[in-house]
């Protein structure tokens, strides 16, 4: 064997004496996962990715749109027309975004069934909240910029919503529009909130989250005695990281083929007047949409009770969940309430989303 | 008491090795076995787990199995184990207490003396918040600028009356709006209210026998629409939450009537809310016909979605 480095093997010892990577890595790869690695444990990893897709394909649909009220419309066809590939950007954009949702969701009842918010998780949760806030503002600020009238009613009718928070909902809705109505002002706001505000936001909170979470570490499962764990604990790398790359390979293929057969396709450019189209929000909003046409939910209190009360009382409670529920029971199956609760508000979204998508028909 | 490094081992019948190395559980974060080597033991480390301690007493950990038996205990495998630098394991610092004695760097000379830091911490985060302070007030105006336009009371001419053919219908009318934004040169923007050649009953219901005034945001009045002119125009935009309703003829009710798609607002003729979870009638603006059957209105707007008419442009 040959006992002199190789020039490469120089330059890997000269970083590391100064970056210390190889320590980093070790550090960032062998954690102790408690009872081994799962399936269950990949949607994480996989929010991580597809941020990162959605960070890419954002910087490159920049190159060519322009936040304007009299170009944005016609260079988001451009992109999508014109520019190489460009639907190919956009369509796997507006997916991912959906793709995020669905993880976020997966995610956030991973935690909640396996009662990982407890403690000494709680400041992991909360961070996990409010990441949870920003991916919904996300999607509501990205949906405006194509400026197409899908994107102009789904604003117009978001910050008619937080219009009804008490007191300070008139200044946030105005604030928003930047005016009393949507326009320019409304468009150029929203784009520097989705390509600024909100990604330095997400990043920087993502990184407290994993921090917070390495910190606490792993929770582990649920069920099983401390000999049993042990016996089936592996670190991080490599069964885990092979599991998650797994997943995020499906949801990367998910995605693009959801790009290649559903494609972006805009509607006419935005207006004041909405023609024929009858305003909806991108599905994710739709059950709050629905809720909002109940009877029970009419007049001015009714509204803000279902669109600023009930959301905020929701987020509220499981903001401090971790606070009520002291129990250091972990089972899901031993924790009744929390799984029917579960359970209820789960279906409740499904109901209210399913029915809005009946209307349609009786709308047409 | 946790076995130190260095320690020394003493066996049931005599001393022999020392601590050369500390395991720890990954899970429960507390020592696990130590490695024993060094005089005695031979080239072979040995590996012993807690469970075989007698006691451990400052710098000695007492076993109890004799000398003799050292070849029992598994030998050590430095490959099977990481340190822990390469390794993340929550709060292992806090169950740590392997090192043998405290390691000390010394205060720089400057700073010995140095009594006040709380005070000096506080002084820095007070200059910071200074510093900060003074842009509050400028930022807030900078975001603010376009957030509270003056009311547009422009007359703009839509059409004609000739449009209209029966009375009690709802007629939608398109037109252009100029509208000067900002930096942006004046543009036209799309928009569309709603024209009811009423019925005397429907004015009745529309106007309760009472002429109705237009303000500006001065309170002075602008317009007032009265009670007997029969062309009625509403502002396009839903009052439950701004988005734009259709004339439309509903099987259920036998007869057309105003339904906003969004949240299924439905209005009578005289903007009276039938059904749906709008919070006011449809908002009536200022009209005016001239001889020739032209239309001329203000666009105004009102916040949707508040029982009050609460006028925004």
């Amino acid at each position: 064997m040959n006992s002199q480095p190789s020039a490469l093997e120089k330059i890997i010892a000269f970083v590391d004496e100064r970056v210390g990577l190889k320590t980093i890595q070790a550090k960032m790869l062998n954690e102790p996962v408690p009872g081994g690695s799962r399936w269950a444990y990949v949607f994480g990893s996989c929010l991580l990715f597809i941020f990162i897709m959605q960070a890419v394909t954002g910087v490159l649909l920049m190159f060519y749109y322009v936040p304007s009220a009299d170009h944005a419309y016609a260079s988001t066809q451009y992109i999508l027309h014109e520019v190489d590939y460009g639907w190919f950007i956009l369509s796997y954009h507006f997916w991912g975004s959906s793709a995020m949702v669905v993880m976020v969701f997966a995610h956030m009842s991973q935690v909640f069934l396996w009662g990982a918010y407890k403690k000494p998780r709680e400041m992991v949760w909360l961070i996990g909240l409010a990441l949870f806030g920003l991916v919904m503002a996300f999607g509501f600020t990205g949906y405006l910029l194509p400026w197409d009238q899908r994107a102009y009613w789904a604003t117009t009718v978001g910050v008619e919503i937080m219009d009804k928070t008490p007191v300070v909902g008139d200044f946030i809705a105005r604030f928003l529009k930047g005016g009393p109505t949507p326009g320019q002002m409304t468009l150029s706001r929203f784009f520097v909130i989705h390509v600024m505000i909100l990604p330095a936001a997400l990043m920087g909170l993502a990184g407290l989250h994993l921090f917070l979470f390495r910190k606490a570490g792993p929770a582990g499962p649920f069920r099983g005695t401390p000999e049993e764990l042990k016996a089936k604990t592996d670190y991080f790398f490599p069964r885990q990281v092979w599991k998650d790359i797994v997943a995020m390979g499906a949801v990367f293929v998910t995605i693009c083929s959801l790009a290649f057969i559903e494609p972006v396709v805009l509607l006419e450019e935005a207006t004041p007047d909405p023609g024929d189209y009858h305003p909806e929000p991108e599905w994710y909003f739709l059950f709050l949409f629905q809720m909002l046409r109940l009877k029970i939910f009419s007049g001015e209190f009714g509204q803000f009770v279902a669109g600023v009360a009930i959301p905020n009382a929701f987020l509220l409670f499981l903001a401090a969940l971790p606070f009520i529920d002291r129990n250091p029971e972990r089972n899901i199956f031993k924790r009744p309430i929390a799984l029917v609760g579960w359970l209820i508000v789960m279906t409740g979204i499904l109901v209210f989303t399913v029915s809005a998508i009946i209307n349609r028909e009786f709308l047409d | 008491m946790q076995p130190k490094l260095k320690s020394r081992v003493k066996w049931a019948d005599r001393e022999v090795g020392e601590v050369t190395r500390v395991i720890l559980d990954p899970l429960s974060r507390d020592v696990s076995h130590i490695v024993v080597g060094g005089n005695g033991v031979g080239t072979q480390e040995r590996q012993i787990p807690v469970s075989a301690f007698q006691s451990v007493t400052g710098d000695t950990v007492h076993l109890r199995a004799a000398s003799s038996q050292i070849g029992q205990f598994p030998a050590f495998q430095r490959e099977a184990f990481v340190t822990i630098r390469e390794v993340e394991i929550a709060h292992l610092e806090d169950h740590l207490d392997v090192e043998p004695g405290e390691v000390l760097v010394p205060v720089p000379e400057l700073e010995r003396d140095v009594k006040r830091r709380t005070f000096f911490t506080n002084l820095t985060h007070a200059i910071g918040a200074l510093l900060a302070l003074p842009l509050l007030y400028p930022v807030l105006r900078y975001v603010m600028k376009p957030m509270y336009a003056p009311f547009d009371n422009r007359w703009i001419k839509i059409g004609n009356v000739n449009k209209i053919k029966t009375e009690d219908v709802g007629v939608q009318f398109k037109f252009k709006k100029l509208v000067k934004e900002a930096f942006m040169p004046e543009a036209e923007v799309d928009k569309n209210v709603w024209i009811l050649k009423a019925s005397p009953p429907v004015l009745e219901q529309v106007y309760k026998g009472k002429d109705m005034e237009f303000r500006d945001s001065t309170g002075q009045v602008v317009w007032v629409n009265k009670r007997d002119f029969p062309y009625v125009v509403y502002s396009g935009k839903c009052p439950h939450l701004g988005c734009g309703y259709k004339w439309r003829k509903v099987p259920k009710l036998g007869r057309e009537i105003f339904l906003c798609p969004c949240h299924l607002s439905i209005y009578d003729p005289s903007g009276k809310v039938l059904d749906g979870p709008a919070p006011r009638p449809l908002d009536p603006l200022p009209i005016r016909v001239a001889a020739s059957g032209d239309i001329e209105i203000i666009d105004m707007e009102y916040k949707a979605g508040v029982k009050a008419q609460v006028r925004i442009v």
